[in-house]
């Protein structure tokens, strides 16, 4: 019930359905430019929130998380090129519909498809909230390290086309964090003597190094490559509109990756681009006339966007009741809650849940902010993507990371710190390393050890607590069986790519 | 040979931060030491680079990477804009905001290709005053303040 009073408190708020409109515009272009990520968007914006009422800062960067998954189609299907690694699903058959003229049918498919699955996965999210928060509450620090220890494990080893890469990366994040003085115990941790360590590596210049000023420096090298221009045929006047007969059969393919998206982004670490391939495939699967998808099939645009979206709701619950952000855009959104002193974890529920449940009513008027706008005026938002001039984009948020990651402390060591993490970025990704694992094993490091400590001082220093609990038990079991799975898909993968060479030679 | 060097990398960091985690003073009765945490993730970072390593030296086939690296043309490139980040990061130090952001911007289009004369020379005067406003007027961020020389002193006394 508590959704509804927040609802009214939203909807009666000038202010605040201004900032979802802006949210929704903002994220809309930002996930729609190629190599511009919401998350790297919403880095850059976080300092400016310090100085926002925290509903406001909220709502306007969870609207811009979720406004940016959508945008990334527009690129798919008009440029050929996906704005987001999610969206990369979607340009099988949007592309193909945009040279058929069809650019208009496929933007409104991809559009619709959205909204379904990210009302269903705030739906989700709003219902089991509750009750995860409720349970985890119950959970003692052994069950809470088992719990940080899966996380870590999943979003290591699922996240990328390497284990071992994923989970150096994972180990890096958590080394970082361990930076500066030990919270219990007070004694300094890798400062080398240097004085501005002692306070440990701040979230946001970290943050807005990898995401923002790596990604400039990844521009620098593509800066010759210029975006593909806008195909003037892609729209056919005759061929924009969409009819109900024409939707029908995609809305079974958007319920699918509805579920299929909400399922996965429960998970921490998969993501949305996990969720849009996996829907992709069972919605081919499943087709009536499978032999058409990825060669222009509207349903082969429904079914993953509406689970690429579909994530952005339930990947907040890890965020929301245990502290563990699901995905990149959930760690940038803990850092929102820690610059306005609001802890997040199961007590969250307790102390701040007008908040939660008003920044769960501006999620559902986001959505529909960015269904509308996107359904009416996504050919006006390419257009103004294909005037946008890359050359001038890239040094203005060159400039921006600058005081933006000054401004979040009001600290020239931030820079710094900002510097040499846009400097690692750039390495991580040029030698496939995991951005997004280093990030979110940051965040959580601080958990896990915390936890792992007091579980230690509580079992006399003895590791048997982690198997005499079986909640504890279970999760461990669980993240090594699915570091196991992986192991195995990969060398399935690996074999069969051998098998193929093999044959062809 | 690039695995190789990966992974030797991530064992040196690793191995530096079982240094690093060993230097940590003992922890007094009764109390986990503080170095437990940074020493288990040093050395599984030190294993996971010698994986790698082996990985490196046991790889039968030589499998074609989908990285293009060009060492002559992408470091020289990303190397340049890493040396005017930290140029920009001391001079803001020395110098305030202003002076260095007025300096930067046209270095920084021009590095991304703008050759329009107007617009570097707009980019001068534009992008310290729109950044200066927006932060420190409006949003009421404190400047950094330059230890050498900072032009804010002039315009504001």
């Amino acid at each position: 019930m508590e959704i509804f009073s927040a609802l009214s408190f939203v909807l009666t708020s000038p202010m605040l359905i201004v900032a979802i409109l802006l949210a929704a515009v903002v994220g809309m272009i930002v996930g729609a430019i190629p190599g511009l990520t919401a998350a790297a968007a919403i880095a850059m914006l976080l300092p400016i929130t310090y100085y926002m009422d925290p509903l406001f800062a909220l709502a306007f960067l969870y609207v811009i998380g979720k406004s940016g998954r959508y945008g990334g189609s527009i690129a798919a299907i008009l440029f050929n090129t996906p704005g987001t690694a999610a969206s990369a699903a979607t340009q099988l058959d949007g592309y193909p519909l945009a040279q058929q003229g069809k650019a208009g049918k496929a933007m409104k498919v991809a559009t619709i498809s959205s909204v379904i699955g990210d009302f269903m996965g705030d739906i989700l999210l709003i219902v089991g909230v509750g009750a995860i928060a409720s349970v985890a509450l119950r959970l003692g620090p052994p069950e809470t390290f088992a719990i940080y220890f899966t996380a870590f494990i999943v979003i290591g080893s699922v996240i990328g086309k390497s284990i071992a890469k994923g989970l150096i990366s994972a180990l890096l994040g958590g080394l970082i964090a361990m930076i500066g003085l030990d919270p219990i115990s007070g004694e300094e941790r890798f400062t080398f003597g240097v004085f501005d360590l002692t306070n440990g590596i701040g979230l946001v210049p970290l943050m807005i190094g990898v995401f923002v000023l790596g990604e400039v420096f990844d521009q620098m090298e593509k800066r010759n490559k210029r975006m593909a221009a806008l195909n003037t045929k892609a729209y056919d006047k005759n061929n924009d509109g969409l009819t109900w007969e024409e939707y029908k059969p995609c809305l079974p393919h958007a319920i699918r990756g509805g579920f299929i998206g909400s399922c996965i982004g429960i998970l921490p670490g998969l993501g949305s681009a996990i969720a849009a391939f996996v829907s992709y495939g069972e919605g081919k699967r499943r087709a009536k006339k499978p032999e058409q998808w990825g060669k222009g099939a509207l349903e082969g645009i429904a079914a993953p966007e509406s689970a690429n979206n579909a994530v952005s709701g339930p990947s907040m619950a890890p965020l929301m009741t245990l502290g563990i952000p699901g995905s990149t855009i959930g760690a940038i959104l803990l850092g929102v809650f820690l610059i306005h002193g609001i802890q997040v974890g199961p007590t969250l529920f307790l102390t701040s849940k007008e908040l939660i449940y008003q920044l769960f009513a501006c999620g559902l008027i986001g959505i529909a902010a960015y269904g509308l706008i996107g359904y009416f005026g996504a050919s006006q938002v390419a257009k103004l993507i294909v005037r946008i001039p890359q050359n001038v984009l890239y040094p203005m948020i060159f400039l921006t990371s600058f005081i933006a990651s000054y401004s979040a402390r009001g600290s020239m060591f931030d820079v710094l710190v900002m510097i040499c993490a846009g400097v690692v970025g750039w390495f991580m990704r040029k030698y496939e390393f995991n951005t997004a694992a280093f990030i979110i094993s940051f965040v959580l490091a601080k958990g896990t050890e915390e936890s792992l400590r007091q579980s230690l001082l509580m079992s006399d220093g003895g590791l048997m607590v982690f198997i005499e609990r079986p909640i504890a038990l279970i999760f461990i079991l669980l993240g090594i069986s699915v570091m196991l799975l992986r192991i195995r898909s990969i060398r399935r993968e690996r074999n069969q790519a051998e098998n193929k060479e093999l044959n062809n030679a | 040979m690039r695995k190789l060097i990966e992974g030797m990398v991530i064992s040196l960091i690793g191995l530096s931060a079982v240094w690093g985690a060993y230097q940590i003073p003992a922890a007094q009765e009764g109390e986990t030491w503080a170095g437990l945490v940074p020493m288990i993730v040093a050395v599984c970072l030190s294993l996971g680079g010698a994986i790698i390593v082996i990985g490196g030296f046991t790889e039968s086939t030589i499998t074609k990477s989908n990285v293009s690296f060009r060492p002559s043309t992408t470091i020289i490139e990303v190397s340049g804009l890493a040396v005017l980040a930290f140029s920009y990061h001391y001079a803001i130090s020395a110098f305030g905001y202003l002076l260095p952001t007025a300096l930067v911007a046209p270095i920084a289009l021009y590095t991304f290709g703008v050759r329009s004369p107007i617009g570097l020379a707009v980019s001068i005067v534009l992008c310290p005053l729109v950044f200066h406003t927006i932060f420190f007027e409006l949003l009421g961020v404190f400047p950094p303040y330059g230890t050498v020389f900072d032009p804010l002193d002039l315009i504001r006394s």
